[in-house]
Order: C-alpha cells, then structure tokens, then sequence
C-alpha cells in the first residue's frame, strides 16, 4: 500500500550488512555461528514487527537470546532424558 | 395496460430515458422504452452557481433547475444545485457541457453508471425478476412502473432461462489466421469457412435469427471475430448484417489497454458490447476463468452491473458500484471523479506479503496431524463488525471504539456506508459456503454454487483494497490501517484461544491459523473454534485436518522460515500447496505435474504411515520422468515457460531468456504488449531460447535437456526436502547406493526443537554460506 516504512525483514537485513566488516574479519567457523544467530532472529520477524520498538536492533538481540535460551533449554531436557 | 413478468437482461440508455429487454415468464425477449430523467448535483461559491444558472437556463437540453441541500458523506449537509435532465444520454451531454465550462465547481453523482441509478429508483437490478406494468405508445412499449419480485441476496434465485449461441474461431487469430468460425447452438456445432464473407454474414445472420440468443459467447470475439466481423459488413456494404438485438443499434467498441493490477500488468483487448443481448468473449473476460458464467452472473446480480460490463470488470468495479448503490438509496452525494487511468497498489498477494497483516514464521518441518483455521473473509469481516468506513474513523462521538495498537477512534453512533454495503454480500457468501460445505463435490449442484462462492469472494477481497486506495471514491487510508490493525489483534486473540486450550500454534498468516494438539488435533478442535468466534466475534470455518504439512524454509537458509512455502495432505487425501513451482505460472508444465506426481505419491502412503516411506516410490517415478524427458518423449508442449510480458520491447535491462525470446518474436512482427503472454523453450547454445510462437517450428534436437532436467530434480529436491537432502537425492537418483539415515533435521515435531541453530546450514559448505551472506 505504499509504504513508507521498512518492513521487518528489511531491517534486519540492513542490521546484517551493517555488520558485514565485523563478520569479515571473523573466522570461517565463526562466520557460520554469526549467520546462525540472524537467522535466530528470522524466525521471530512477526514478533519483531509487532514489537515497533524505536531501537529494532534491541529487539533482533532478543530475539536472538530467545532462540539460545530455548536451544539451552532444549538440550538441558535432552540431558535429563 | 399490461403487466409482464420477467427477468430484467440489460438497460442502457435511449433518447429521453432508457431501454430496457425483458425475459419473460412466457420466454419472450421485450424491448421496453422507460422515461427516465437523470439528476446530478453542482456545489461552490454562490457567486459561480449563480452564474451556472443562468448558463443552463439558455441550454438548448433544457434541463429542470433547484436548489437544495444533499448530504456529503464527509462534510455532512450541503447546499447543491439540482440539475436534472430528460435522460441519461442528455446528462452525461450537459454534464460535460457544464464541466467544461465551470471546472471549479463541485460535482457530484455525475458519472454513475445507468444501471446503478435504475436499480437505486427502481429496485429494479441486473438480472431482477420483475413486474413491469407497461402500456403502448409507439412502436416500442413503455414501462410505466416496474419493481422487482426477487432480491440479490436471495441464495436460490430463479434463473432465467438464457439461451446461449457459442462462436470461436478455428485457432487462436493471434498465433495463426483462422480459415472458420465454429457456431455452436443447441444443435451442436457449425463450421463456417470465413471466405468467402458474404455468405459468413447471411449464414451467421441467419442463424442469430433463428436462434435469437441472449448471450453471443465468444472466443477471440473482443479481440478479433466480432470486428473482423464488422469490418467485413462495412466494406460489403452489408446493412442486414447487425449483432444486436436492438435493431436500432450499433454494436459498441472500446479501446485495448495495460493496466497494473494485483502485482502484475494484465492486458484487456478492445470490446465489442451489443445491446439487447450480451456478448462476452471467454478470453477477454478478466476472472471468467475463475468462476465462469455462474460467477458472472452472480456478480451481475449482487453489483447491478451490466453482465457485459462486470464479466470485463475486475471485481474492484463491482465493489465501487455497490458503494455507489447504498450511498444513492442513502440519499448520499457521489463525488464525481474522472475515469481513473492510474494504478492502484494492492493485490491479494500483496496484502499477504505486506507487514499489514500479521505474518508469522512457522516451525519448519514435517508436521503430522494439523488444523488450519480461516477467518472467513477477513477483512472485509472486520469492516463490518468495528464499523470501519471511511466516514466513520477518526471521528469524535460519544460511542467510539478505539483500535488497538493505532489509538485511533472509530465512530459507532450509524452505520457506516461500507460496513452497510458489505453485511449482506458477507452473509450471502458465508450462507452460501456453509450450502457447499454439506455438498459432495461430485454432486450437480457444487459446481455452479462453488463459483458463484468465489465471484462473491473476489468482491470481498478487493474490497480491502478500494478502502484505502487514494483514488477511490469511498476510500480513506486511516480506514486502512485501522482494518490491518484489527486484523493483527485478532488473530492474536485466536492465537491466545487456542493456546489456552492446549494447542500449539505452528503458524499464522494473515487470516488463518495451523494449530495441533499433542493429545489428538480433532478432540476439542469445535471448543476452540467456538473459543476464538467469542472472543473475535467474526466469523471462522475450518479449512481442513492435514494428515501431515511441511512448511519449508527460505530458498536461500534452510534455518530461515518463510510464511508461504508449504503443502500438506487433508485427511481425505486431498492437498494443498503453496509457494513451490507447481504453483508458479512459469513453471513448464512438465516440470508442475512431474511435482504433483511426487505429491501423489507420498500421499498415498495410508493414515497411519509416515510419508518417508514412500520415498523409493518417489525415486523410482522422478528417475521415469527424468529418462523420458532424456529419452525426447516429453512433449514439447510441456517444457513451454509461459512468461507474462512486463515491459515494452524496448524496456528489458537484463537480457533475460524470456527478453530474447520476446526479442525473437518482435523479429518475426509479433510484437507482445504488457500483459500479454510469451512462450518458450530453453535450447542449446545461442541464444538459449526458442520462441513458441514464432512461423516455424523449433527443431527437437536443441531442446536444453540437461537444463529441463537440473529444474526437475530441484523441483523434486524442493519437495523431497522434508524427508531427504538434496545431495543425497540426487545421489540416489543417480543410482548410488542410499544409505537410509536420519531425515535432515526438518522432521520438527516440537517446538523448539532448533538443533542448526549453531550449525552451518546442511547441505551447503561454508563458502556457499558466505556468499548467500554477503
């Protein structure tokens, strides 16, 4: 509809690129686990999208923390098995 | 005096008043004249409509003069001019008189369409049946009052009964010149070569006399045969030679166009309309693929458009003239508008990718035994229980409702106009849904109930859009938003309900919810649909129990979810799929059914089976299809790419296969409009294309097998994804021996459950993964 505002997945885009120096300079392996943590965050754009928070990078680094803390969870489960 | 009683096929206006034809009971077709004197209204400074006045008082058209004060939907009461004029044709003459003349005024119900004003004083709409007192003066009868006996929201109208003369060239006149027209009437079909033309005019004359049908179904009839027709009566001097039914009248021609629209550009060849009876071709026909002439029909009946007119329209039309109709039985000013030659910005497709509704990701995976749960027309449900209009948002009263999220008030002292206009067509598509939910799909009824389903369904989609399109009468952006936000709310709200209820929520798009229970989906699945209407107050239907669904992950990520890739098995075996190349319209055809066939084949394997077990069934069939493709007995036919043409030759940046196939084309003169399609095959060597269309056959031993063959087995990969990587596959495929290991982690049964998260994507090296990053 004509919109003026990015969508979600846009700023978590540009979130990404904005850190493509960093990214560069870390090692392969490393790199890998970078691209893991954002796409931690996609699975939670909706979230993100209703959260309008004026600092979206806030919410894309809770997202992501979101994500860890339901693997921990999970493998602590796994662990109790 | 004598009263008939019939169905009400067209009217359009005469000297004075309109024409009308009446299908009567007694199977007579009735011509009627009507007196009918058409009003419109001007507003401004009392200075210019003093000056107004004076200029109309001197008109030659004569028209009666008042003033008066009329209701502006935004403004409330205004003073306006009354101008009314002796018929239809003489105010849309006085009306461009006048506009011409005094551009600064305010205009209002000055272009609404002849219909729409006959059915607002009448009662009389499309395809109505009425009674019609009528008395003799000329040669033609008058009607001296009519009112209708039926209502559009009647769920079982009595159909009249049409007589239909169907007339297609032998090809299609844009590939290859067509040497006969095939006339088919009840007594089957008539070939009748088109030279030469002067026995094609009296055989084709002769039969519409002996026929007389009241639709002339075409194909290629806009575009080609009916002018080609024409012109051949013009240049043979043929005067008997006249497609109406009103003698008096010439057929009427309009203008080919592009037009952007749902996302895409979409050519509309020239029209040919006939007065008296209608003509509608098939292939010039914007949504008679979708719905056929049920559909048409139904529209015809619930929009009071002409059937000639909203089989062309696109449903926004329809939607625009049903806004019209209450605000004219409301009494409520139409603001003028010229004719709209700008884009509008929605679509379907794009509503469902714009961040206005609430998009979800879902758990990647293979999911086994899932709901999904639909708001029934969401949008326009939600205008009609906030009372969203764009008269009503952002209005102080005492009784408003604030939208969530937003802030913003909406006014719910009166009904507004669009909430009013869409009830009844939302209770008529619901009333009629629940009808086919009870039939079986095989019985007679289903078919012609299921399109009239879907006519009304387009009306209601595109209603959305005219809300907050600028350029639309009875639009108001606010009024947009605030439907997107609502819509957000609630289906938060349904996904509180359910969770409440023990369900998870594996997915949520725009207006529907994928919800399992981990002791048995169909248990409480009525206590949560119920959960959720109370707590929504909008209506919900159950699209269906899945077997099992896969929703698959970002083309680019396999960890990344995307909300429009799945597809999953019902029950009852049926399926549904979303976002992979059957569903695209430039996949070959081959390459689509090749996919569906896969599909087929994990379906089959039974309720209690997981559907990896028919992974060597699968293989077996995509090595058959992959030797016959490298064998040369697919059809050429099926490895066509249809591309739907964007731009103008001229216009191409990259040069795209389907660029030089269209390239190819316009060397051979066929040059391609926006809208229009192209088709072509993917050879060896330069250029890479072959042009279907194009004067001589493509020779068979440049088809680009191996590229035909690398699309299907990513096509395959693509669907196999949930039970088996893409290496392994092809490994498989290819005959190496398979050892059977764990399904890559998409075989996702609880939440959560994210074991890539510190891992690189399966199925790609590092150096991929970067790439895709960067």
């Amino acid at each position: 509809m004509g919109r003026t505002l990015a969508t979600t997945n846009q700023i978590i885009q540009k979130e990404e690129t904005a850190f493509a120096n960093f990214r560069r300079t870390l090692r392969r392996d490393d790199q890998l686990v970078f691209d893991g943590l954002f796409a931690a965050a996609r699975k939670h754009t909706a979230a993100i999208s209703q959260a309008n928070h004026a600092l979206p990078f806030e919410v894309i680094l809770l997202a992501m923390l979101l994500e860890q803390a339901a693997e921990i969870e999970r493998l602590r489960r796994r662990l109790d098995d | 005096m004598i009263d008939l009683v019939g169905w009400l096929l067209d009217v359009y206006d005469a000297p004075g008043g309109v024409m009308a034809w009446l299908l009567t009971e007694a199977g007579e077709r009735v011509q009627l004249f009507h007196a009918f004197p058409v009003t419109f209204y001007a507003a401004g400074p009392a200075a210019r409509l003093r000056r107004l006045w004076r200029y109309l008082q001197t008109h030659p058209l004569q028209p009666r003069l008042e003033r008066t004060e009329r209701t502006d939907l935004f403004a409330g009461p205004l003073d306006v001019m009354t101008i009314e004029a002796a018929g239809p044709a003489e105010q849309r003459r006085l009306f461009r008189h006048v506009a011409a003349r005094f551009p600064d005024l305010d205009y209002y119900d000055a272009d609404i369409p002849l219909p729409l004003r006959y059915a607002a004083r009448t009662g009389a709409f499309s395809l109505a049946r009425c009674r019609a007192s009528t008395g003799t003066t000329g040669e033609i009868a008058a009607i001296v009052d009519i009112s209708p006996l039926d209502s559009p929201w009647d769920l079982y109208p009595v159909d009249p009964p049409l007589r239909v003369l169907a007339m297609t060239p032998d090809t299609n006149p844009a590939h290859q010149p067509p040497a006969h027209v095939i006339v088919t009437g009840r007594q089957g079909p008539i070939r009748i070569a088109l030279e030469p033309v002067k026995l094609l005019l009296i055989q084709i004359q002769a039969l519409l006399r002996q026929y007389d049908p009241d639709l002339l179904l075409t194909r290629w009839g806009d575009t080609w045969l009916l002018p080609h027709l024409l012109a051949a009566a013009y240049r043979d001097k043929a005067g008997f030679f006249n497609l109406n039914r009103d003698p008096a009248r010439r057929p009427l021609r309009r203008k080919a166009n592009s037009y952007f629209t749902y996302g895409q550009v979409v050519y509309r060849g020239q029209q040919v309309h006939l007065f008296g009876r209608w003509h509608i071709d098939q292939a010039n026909a914007m949504m008679y693929n979708d719905y056929g002439l049920e559909g048409v029909l139904e529209q015809a009946r619930v929009t009071s458009l002409p059937v000639q007119e909203i089989a062309r329209k696109s449903p926004g039309a329809g939607i625009t003239a049903m806004q019209m109709l209450t605000a004219l039985r409301r009494g409520v000013l139409v603001p003028y508008q010229k004719q709209q030659t700008e884009q509008f910005k929605t679509s379907l497709d794009l509503i469902h990718a714009d961040r206005g509704g609430l998009v979800y990701q879902p758990l990647i995976g293979l999911h086994h035994d899932v709901a999904e749960i639909d708001f029934t027309s969401m949008y326009p449900s939600v205008m009609a229980r906030f009372n969203i209009s764009p008269e009503s948002v952002c209005v102080e009263s005492e009784r408003a409702a604030v939208v969530p999220e937003l802030g913003m008030i909406i006014d719910q002292t009166s009904e507004g106009l669009v909430p009013a206009t869409l009830k009844p067509l939302l209770a008529k598509r619901i009333a009629l849904k629940q009808e086919l939910v009870g039939l079986h799909p095989r019985d007679c009824r289903y078919r012609r109930l299921k399109a009239r389903t879907t006519a009304l369904k387009w009306l209601l989609v595109v209603c959305f859009g005219y809300l907050g399109y600028k350029n639309a009468r009875f639009g108001r952006i606010e009024g947009h938003e605030a439907v997107t936000a609502y819509g957000r709310e609630v289906l938060l709200w349904a996904k509180e309900a359910a969770e409440d209820l023990g369900y998870t929520v594996l997915h949520m798009y725009v207006d529907g919810l994928w919800i399992k229970h981990p002791d048995g989906t169909a248990a409480n699945l009525e206590a949560v649909m119920t959960e959720i209407h109370a707590r929504t107050g909008l209506p919900i239907a159950l699209e269906g129990i899945y077997r099992w669904i896969a929703f698959l992950p970002s083309l680019l990520d396999p960890r990344v979810p995307v909300p429009n890739r799945y597809f999953g098995v019902f029950l009852d075996g049926s399926f549904k799929v979303r976002g992979i190349e059957t569903r695209r319209h430039d996949t070959p055809p081959f390459i689509a059914q090749t996919q569906m066939r896969l599909l087929e084949c994990l379906a089959q394997a039974g309720p209690d089976q997981p559907p990896e077990n028919q992974l060597p069934g699968a293989v077996a069939l995509l090595r058959q299809c992959l030797t016959d493709l490298y064998a040369g007995r697919v059809e050429l036919n099926d490895l066509l790419v249809t591309h739907r043409v964007s731009r103008l030759p001229g216009e191409f940046r990259a040069r795209s296969p389907a660029a030089r196939a269209l390239d190819q084309l316009a060397a051979a003169g066929k040059e391609l409009r926006p809208g229009q399609y192209a088709r072509f095959l993917y050879t060896r060597g330069d250029p890479g294309v072959y042009a279907w269309d194009l004067p001589a056959p493509p020779d068979i031993r440049l088809v680009d097998v191996a590229r035909y063959g690398e699309l299907l087995l990513r096509a395959a990969a693509h669907l196999l994804q949930p039970f088996i990587d893409e290496t392994a596959l092809r490994r498989w495929v290819l005959g190496e021996p398979f050892q059977p290991t764990l399904p890559f982690p998409m075989v996702a049964r609880q939440p959560h459950s994210s074991p890539d998260l510190l891992s690189p994507p399966p199925g790609t090296d590092g150096r991929d993964a970067v790439r895709h990053r960067l």
